[in-house]
This record gives C-alpha cells, structure tokens and sequence, in this order.
C-alpha cells in the first residue's frame, strides 16, 4: 500500500519541534530516520497528518568520546559502527550496531529513532541496559532531564517520554578497567527471538563485575537483578553449573517471554537459556584473555 | 560460500561454431543491470489508469451487499468494478477447472480474494477509495485445511461438479459432491500382498508446507481494451495459454487478443496460467482507458502460492534390503481455485512412483479445495512434495536393514531403458552414474563433525510438458539474425540460450543474434514456459528454424557459384565455398536481386519422435550435508551438491545458476518458509514475517555436478534443468536432518520444530 499524505515539518531547535507536537496533538510524530514509522504507516496502522523530523536540530547531533560517550540522537546506525572511538572503546556497541537490519536501514535508521519506536525486539535497548547508559530528553523550554535507561522503555511501542518531549542523547558509562560488553542474539527471522547483553570483568579468574540485560523475548529489554549476587566473585575456571542455570531461569523472569512471529513462549525461553550460557561463555573466555 | 562445478570426466565434443558449450555474456544484462529494463509495472501509456483491488475480510461468506458511493464519488476516480458488472457474461476463468469469477460473484471463498476494483487517475486516489468501499457479507462455515475439507459434511467451497478448463484431456475431476476436485492414481501389482509378506514396513504421516513462490517482481499487467481488440502487456510465463483464456473469457478470436510480455522479474511457476489479467481487461473495457494493475507483495501472496500436502505413505522391503512396494496416498491444498492443482497433483502421483523397481506400487492423489487462497504451479511441483517423503523411508529401510544407504540405492535402481511406470517413456538418463557421482561430489565416505548428517536424495519428474513449440529465425537484408519464440525469459537465461542453439545453425555469434520477448500478434506459438522444456522442446523449434534460414542461405550461395550446397560452409558470419565468401547480407540481397527482402525460417515441433511422454525425464538428484544446533534446533546446510543431468550444455555457466537458484529455494522450502493461517486469514503475508532465504541461510558449499551424456531430445542433445535440483535439495536436507537424529516428519524443518523432535521430555515449563 501506498504511503499515506502527511505535512513534513523541518524545525531546527526543540522549542520549535515541541510547539509543532504540541499544536498538532495526537497527529503528529517525531520522525527521526523512519526505517520503522514509515513501514507501520504504510500498513495503514499509523495515520499520522503530521510526521516532524528532528534530524535539522544541531542539539541532537553529534558523538562525544570523553570520559564517557555521549551519542547525539539523530546519530545514525551507520555512523556508531564506523565510530573510530566507538570502536575502540566501546567496541561491544559498534558489534552490536552492525547487526541492525541491514546496511540500508543503518544508513538511514537512527539510535534516537530505534530507541523512541521502542520495538520489543531492539539491540539497541538491551546492549545500551548492560552498558548503564542513561538517556537524556528535553521538552521546549525546560532543561534537560536524565532517564535511566531501564526507565526509559516502559512497553511495547511506549517510553517515558511526555508529549512534546524529545530524547536528545544517549550517555554510555566508561568501560570499567578490562570490561568488556558483548551482544549476542539468536534470530532466524527479521528480528532476534532472544538477545542477551552483558558487561563483564574478570580479574585473575574471578568475575568482579557482571551487568546482564536480555530482551526481544518479551515486551521490553530488561536488566537481570540477580545477576551481580550470582556471578560475581565466581571463579571463570569452574563457574558453578547451578549458578548458571540460576541465572538463566533469572533471565526468563526478567525477560517474561512471549509468542510473536518469531517464536512461542515456550521455545523463546528456551533460546534465552542456551543464550545466557553461551554468552556467559564467550564473555568470560574473552574477559580472561 | 563457494561453488564448484564438477566437469564431465570426458572431454565436451566440440561444437562446430564453439556457439554451444560456451558461457556466452546474457542478451538480456546489460538492460538488467543498467536499470533500463522495463517491466509491465514500469510501462506508461496515454490515459493510463491505475487499479487497486478491495479483498475480502471474511474467509467464507455470501456478498450481501457493496456500496461503491463513497468511492465513486472521490475526485480522480473513473470506475469501480464489481461482481454485478460480469453478469452479462461467463465470467469464469481456469486452467484446470472453469472455477475462478473476476471478481467474486456472491459468494467470497477465501479472505483475500478480490471483491471489487477501483480506476482512478492515480494509484494513491485508487487504493484512498478502494478504502471507502463497504463490502456486508454474512460468514458462512469455512474449510481451512484438507484434513477439515475432507471430512464427512464438510462444508463445500463450490457448489456443482467442476466444468473443464482448457487443460486438453485432463480426466480424474471430481462431481461436486465433495470438497475434491481431482484425484488420479497410478497403481500395479498387489500392494496389500507385498506389504504383508515384507519384512520390513515404513510408515507415516508427512507434510509439506504452503510457500509463496516470491519472484521479486509481483503480479503485475497492463490491459488496454479498444474497439480494434485487447492488448495486455503482462508478466505472464505462458503468454499464448493466457491469450487463449482471455479470448474464451471475453468471446474473441485470439487474433484479437495480443499479449506482450516485457522483461519478467522472476516467474517459478506463479506467473503460470491466468490470475489478475481477466480483471484488469475488464477493468479497461469498463473505463475505456489503459488500467494499470501491480499487486503488492501481500496480494501477490494471496494471488498465487505452492499447495500444501498431507501425504501417508509406506515402504515395503525385504530383510535384505530389496525394495518391494509403496503405498502413498495425499491431499494437495489448491485452495479455492483449482488453478494448476490437478496438473500439480498427477506429477506428485509420477513422482511418487520413484525410479525403484516396485514389484507393486500405489499412489493415489486428490486435489482438495479449502478456502484459503488459490494454489498453482512453482519450481519442481509434486517432485518437490513428495521426494523427501519417499526418501526418508528409503533411508529408514537401509538403517534397520544395516545397509549402507547410496549402496541400497544402487541395488534397487533401473539401468537406463528401465521401465519407470506402465505406458511412459523408459528411464533415459544414466541414473545410477549420476548416483555415484553425486556421493562422489559430496565426499560420501569421508567423516562427519559433531552434529552433522548425510543424505543423498532421488527421484524423476516428468519434464518438457506437451512436446509443442514453434519458432521463427529470420536473416535480414542486411545480415542481421532474429529469432521470435514464445518462450519466456524470467531471468533464467532463455533468451540467450535460444540465441546460442540459432548461433550453432548459422555459424555467426550468439551476440549477433537478437532475440526479444514473446508477443502473441508476431511470435510463433508456444504452448507453456514451465516443466524444463524451454531449452529442449523450444530450443528444438529454434534449431529447426535456424537451419531452415541455414539451408536457404546455402542454396542461394551454391546457385550464385554453382556448386553443390553441401560444399557450402556458414562461420563467422559468411558462406564461404574454396576461395569465395559472401556476407549474409550479399545472398540475401541475391536471393531477391533487389536490397531490401528477408529470410524466414520455421522450426516446428509437434510431437516426440517416438510418441512417448514425458518428453524427458528430468533426474532430482542431490546429496546434502547439515550441521544441527541441538540445544537451538537450527539447521545448517554445510555442503550441498546437485546433479544437472543436462544431456547437453549448451551454456554450462546458465546451468549452474539454474542448479543454485534452485537449491536455495530448496532450502527456503526444507529449513524455513510457510505460509501460516489463523482463524482463516493468512498472518503471515509481508517479508517480515515470512522468511525467504537470505544470503545468512547460504550453504557454505555448494557443487554442481555436470553430466553431459548427449541423451537429450533437445538441439545437441540438450535436455531440460533447473526443477529437479530444487526437489532433489528439499530431499537431500531433509535426509540428511534424519541423519543427524532429528524424526522429522514435517518441513520446513524450522529451529523450533526441530527443537521440539529433539526434546527428550516434556518441555520445561517458563
């Protein structure tokens, strides 16, 4: 089907992004990339007589390498993967961001975007949970507030963010010393059945610090509570089996499977399990070399 | 991914011209990749309309009423159609069965089919208030598998026995009484008697999944009814078939129906036979303009699919390994519209048969109407339902017998000559070679790594169709070759094989030679573009016709020099005789002692020499390694190698691209697509949710193994390819998924199914 007739409003500063919403009301959307939006609009499930982009606002523009890194939200896939300090230091993101799609959707396909859509099945939103980001947005005339990023995605399709109000950027934590995130997901379909993040440091064979999000089983990506009092302090060389059984069974609550066209409750819990062990293998097997 | 062609262990006899055997550059590339083919949907004219089509929400149900005000009303819109528009006529189409109305006609049998049409000045204003249309319809019971069809009361999806199409001879339709529409069986010896006595019985329930063919470029044509006849510029495979329905449809003489085919953006078999032009003629009758109309993926899903199938079959065999009797009886879903379904059913029953020396055989299926959306021909059909089933029992007889199963194999094959089924041609391929070459390819006897399985899969399908094609070559005044044949280019390389074989007569290049798409008001008639034959039964009539141009340019050079015409030789371009050579463009200007003037040679081919079908037998052979995840169930092909019995290559590279395309939606049909009902509807209808192969699901290997026999009917001895490795692939994976543990019974093998044969227990609960 056709895409519907809709106005393109171009603004260049929030205040002037948050007025359109604020005028238009529940006929307009922000528009950042529309590998997604533009899909769901063809289908006819997303009428929208309004479609703001916000590429034009330099605000949220731009990648920050410091201590920490700040992602611009109007920053494309494309643009993370070949980050040259993405790729060095936050080298689990750049891997990550690779897997997005294809090349033409990450060409075009925003972080902003992918994370505001808040697809279940998202890379983006279990790699940035593992990695302690946080998001910041902004309403016209207010100043910034930040999010969480275990927050931010409150359901399918839905976030924190209030009407008018804008993700600016991402802001992703300094690695720990000899940390590494890993990204790992299992997808036979367009999209990932189950998705497991970690970030992990291994110190003379013990894990000192674990962080674990899993997600594209359920509605939203969510962190693994029990993951730290379970693994940390573990020897790599002789993890406890019933340790990682524990935490896979953890990581089914946290993640709530459900059926979608990419798998039965059942099986994605299933997958989820042998996802966690695997990539708790990789993880430390990496972490110690 | 890597592919290798293995070549004939004997050298490849020369060509005369080197015009055959040659990978010559593809007529139709360059345009391709330039972007400056035109396909049907690409095609402008004067007043053109643009169509789009109101579908049915309900699966099953009376049309209580339409109301096209609102549409009508829209500003651009110029027509609506509706079933009460095809009243004043027979409105019923079909190849098989006169079954399918335009558009329905009170009564929707499927959710999806088209209820009304809008014209309007563009395709956006079009499907805006193709949006307004209020379509009331009361549901009435629906059957939405074979097994629900034919139950006992089963609600029927059409009332009365079926009227024939225009298929020629086709017994075995049903008399309405049932939800059966065709069944067909094929049967010797006393299976009951054999089974019995066996030591060994292979039994089960299988089935195959509906899959969309997915040629890139969707159903789409462009119908442009006038008082001087109807033009439809469609992607269609079989233009003159299509020519002849519409004719029938519309009560014209085919004189007045012209089909022009553009560039094909990929057929497989569901451009086969008629769908969406009967509406867009009579859309254009109504609007009297052009009406452009391109479905979308979605509703090409809906437009055409491949037939599901539940099969029960059993192998009967010795304690020894010999191979007694088969017994298979199976249900193809056609969905509302029987289309190609009988055709697609009786290949299944002939492939069913296997080339195993049964000392008594039954294969008996039925083409069942439900109401989902209506099935017909793809890649392969009925080999590719049935192959696999037959093979997992052959394999499954050589594990309890202790026998290696390419050994079991070779012991109960017919030599060539071998009687494949009663009245058929015999089998005239070297069947057991191309067994061993094939585990040869393979590497058979080397070790296995952790998780993987072997099989190796074969198996006949008729090939070629009906032995009737024609073909014109045509030398012009100044030299320059045409060749106008109806088959169809889809992207399988047609047009430049038929180049090839003229290119072989006339002694000039193959890309010397210009050779466009069919059109029925110029184009010699051709029966189909389907079943391998285009090479073979095609090709043959291009063969002819070249010659036919070869021998009247000899003549005129050996009465211009006066010598005998034998004494004549055509290369690179000339007639040459001892010291004298004369352009094509000099004897033709001889020939008629004026400038201008031309050559016209004719091929025709009317029957096999012999009188047997099939016109060939095409081999399905492929073996196949995979790699199992067993904690995911995901399946990988490791290697793959299929078996291109061609007779002739007359372009081995064209060749080996048939094999790989095939074997790639092979693996699509083995490991991952289906098409999926819920409730009635198909949910599964867009690419996100229907997974095609991609260039992930790549085997890491794949070969193709070459074998040149010269034992085609075809020109130099060519015969068809590019169907069987596809039900050869489909065969091989799933023997080789057996292998490795998993009792599979059911494809595609998907990660979960293959999770859920592998689990142990119950599955653990969340």
């Amino acid at each position: 089907m056709a895409l519907p007739t809709f106005e393109l409003h171009r603004p260049t500063t929030i205040e002037e992004a948050t007025q359109l919403a604020d005028e238009y009301g529940d006929d307009a959307v922000f528009h950042c990339g529309g590998t997604e939006l533009l899909l769901v609009m063809k289908l006819g499930l997303a009428p929208y007589g309004h479609l703001i982009d916000v590429k034009p606002i330099s605000e949220l523009r731009g990648v920050i390498a410091d201590d920490d890194l700040w992602i611009g939200a109007t920053t494309t896939h494309r643009q993370i993967e070949q980050h040259a300090e993405i790729r060095d230091r936050w080298a689990g993101l750049a891997e990550m961001t690779s897997t997005i799609g294809n090349l033409r959707v990450r060409n075009v396909g925003t972080l902003g975007g992918n994370l505001c859509f808040a697809e279940s099945h998202s890379d983006p939103a279990t790699a940035l949970l593992a990695g302690g980001a946080t998001v910041e947005s902004r309403r016209g005339g207010e100043t910034v507030r930040s999010i969480d990023m275990d927050d931010f995605v409150t359901g399918p399709f839905e976030t924190a963010l209030r009407p008018g109000e804008l993700l600016v950027g991402v802001r992703v934590p300094r690695l720990p010393d000899g940390a590494i995130l890993l990204h790992r997901k299992i997808r036979f379909h367009e999209r990932a059945a189950a998705t497991v993040a970690i970030s992990i440091r291994v110190n003379d064979n013990r894990i000192e610090h674990v962080r674990l999000a899993v997600g594209a089983v359920g509605n939203r990506a969510g962190l693994v509570a029990d993951a730290g009092s379970l693994l940390t302090g573990q020897p790599v060389d002789a993890l406890a089996a019933n340790a990682i059984d524990d935490l896979s069974h953890a990581a089914v609550a946290t993640g709530r499977p459900v059926a979608d066209a990419f798998g039965p409750a059942d099986y994605k819990a299933h997958l989820l399990r042998v996802l966690v062990r695997r990539t708790i293998a990789e993880a430390t097997a990496l972490g110690m070399s | 991914m890597s592919t290798t062609v293995v070549t004939p262990e004997t050298p490849r006899e020369r060509s005369v011209t080197g015009a055959i055997g040659s990978a010559a550059v593809r007529v139709d590339g360059a345009a391709k990749v330039r972007g400056e083919a035109a396909y049907a949907g690409d095609l402008r004219f004067v007043g053109m309309l643009h169509a789009a089509i109101v579908r049915s929400s309900v699966t099953h149900g009376r049309i209580v009423s339409i109301d096209v005000g609102a549409a009508l009303a829209e500003p651009g819109v110029v027509t609506v159609l509706t079933g009460e528009d095809l009243l004043d006529f027979d409105p019923y189409f079909g190849h098989a069965v006169r079954d399918q109305p335009i558009l329905a006609i009170d009564r929707v049998r499927f959710a999806g089919e088209p209820v009304a049409a809008v014209c309007a000045l563009t395709k956006a204003i079009a499907e805006a208030a193709a949006e307004l249309i209020e379509v009331e319809i009361d549901e009435l019971p629906y059957v939405g598998t074979v097994e629900a069809a034919i139950a006992p009361d089963a609600p029927l999806v059409h009332d009365g026995p079926p009227r024939p199409g225009s298929y020629l001879g086709l017994t075995g339709l049903g008399d309405g009484t049932s939800n059966v529409v065709f069944h067909q069986e094929i049967a010797w010896g006393d299976v009951e008697a054999a089974c019995s006595a066996a030591d060994i019985v292979v039994e089960g329930t299988y089935r195959f999944p509906a899959v969309y063919q997915y040629a890139m470029e969707t159903h789409s044509v462009v119908a442009d009814w006038t008082a001087n006849g109807l033009t439809v510029w469609a992607a269609a495979q079989h233009p003159f078939l299509l020519r002849a329905q519409l004719a029938q449809l519309f009560d014209l003489q085919l004189a007045d129906v012209r089909v022009v085919v553009p560039f094909i953006g990929g057929g497989f078999g569901s451009k086969s036979y008629t769908h969406t032009e009967p509406l867009a003629a009579m859309l254009s009758r109504k609007a009297g303009r052009p009406v452009r109309l391109v479905i979308d993926v979605s509703g090409s899903m809906l437009t055409s699919r491949r037939h599901d199938m539940v099969c029960r079959m059993r192998t009967a065999a010795t304690g020894d390994g010999t191979l007694l009797a088969r017994d298979a009886t199976f249900h193809m879903n056609t969905g509302a519209y029987a289309d190609n379904g009988p055709r697609v059913t009786f290949t299944a029953i002939e492939a069913a048969c296997s080339p195993y020396r049964w000392r008594a055989l039954r294969c008996d299926g039925s083409t069942v109407y439900t109401n989902t959306s209506p099935a017909g021909s793809y890649r392969g059909f009925g080999a590719a339902h049935v192959q696999w089933i037959g093979e997992l029992q052959v394999d499954e007889v050589a594990r309890r017998v202790g026998v290696d199963r390419v050994a079991l194999r070779l012991r109960n094959l017919e030599p060539r000559g071998g009687p494949v089924r009663p009245d058929a041609r015999p089998l005239d391929a070297d069947l057991l070679g191309d067994v061993e070459r094939v585990a040869k390819a393979i590497g058979w006897d080397e070790p296995l790594g952790a998780g993987e399985g072997i099989g190796v899969a074969l198996g006949l399908m008729p090939g070629g169709a009906r032995p009737v094609s024609s073909a014109e070559v045509r030398c012009d005044a100044d030299g320059g070759v045409t060749v106008r044949v109806g088959t169809t280019e889809m992207g399988q390389g047609a047009r430049t094989v038929m180049a090839q074989i003229a290119a072989e007569q006339l002694g000039v290049a193959a890309d010397r030679i210009r050779v466009d798409q069919p059109d029925t008001a110029t184009t010699p008639y051709d029966s189909t573009t389907g079943a391998s034959r285009s090479t073979t039964v095609a090709g043959k009539a291009v063969e002819l016709a070249a010659a036919d141009v070869a021998a009247r340019l000899l003549a005129i050079a050996a009465e211009w020099w006066s010598v005998p015409a034998v004494e004549v030789v055509l290369a690179d371009g000339w007639a040459g005789h001892g010291s004298r050579r004369a352009t094509f463009a000099e004897l033709v200007q001889r020939g008629f002692g004026f400038s201008g003037g031309e050559l016209i040679g004719r091929g025709d081919v009317r029957s096999t020499p012999d009188g047997l079908l099939p016109v060939f037998w095409e081999v399905c052979l492929a073996a196949a390694i995979v790699a199992v995840d067993r904690d995911t169930g995901e399946v990988r092909v490791r290697r793959i190698a299929t078996v291109a019995d061609v007779g002739r290559a007359i372009n081995p590279q064209l060749v080996e691209i048939q094999d790989e395309g095939a074997t790639l939606q092979g693996i699509g049909v083995a490991l991952h697509e289906e098409l999926e009902w819920a409730d009635g509807m198909l949910v599964n209808d867009s690419l996100l949710d229907y997974h095609v192969p991609t260039t992930e699901n790549l085997p890491d290997e794949m070969i193709c193994v070459l074998v040149e026999n010269g034992d085609g009917p075809g020109p130099a001895g060519a015969k068809g390819v590019g169907e069987g490795a596809h039900a050869g692939a489909i065969a091989a994976i799933a023997c080789a998924i057996a292998d490795a543990g998993v009792p599979l019974d059911e494809l595609p093998a998907t990660p979960e199914r293959v999770w859920r044969w592998l689990a142990p227990a119950p599955v653990e609960a969340i």
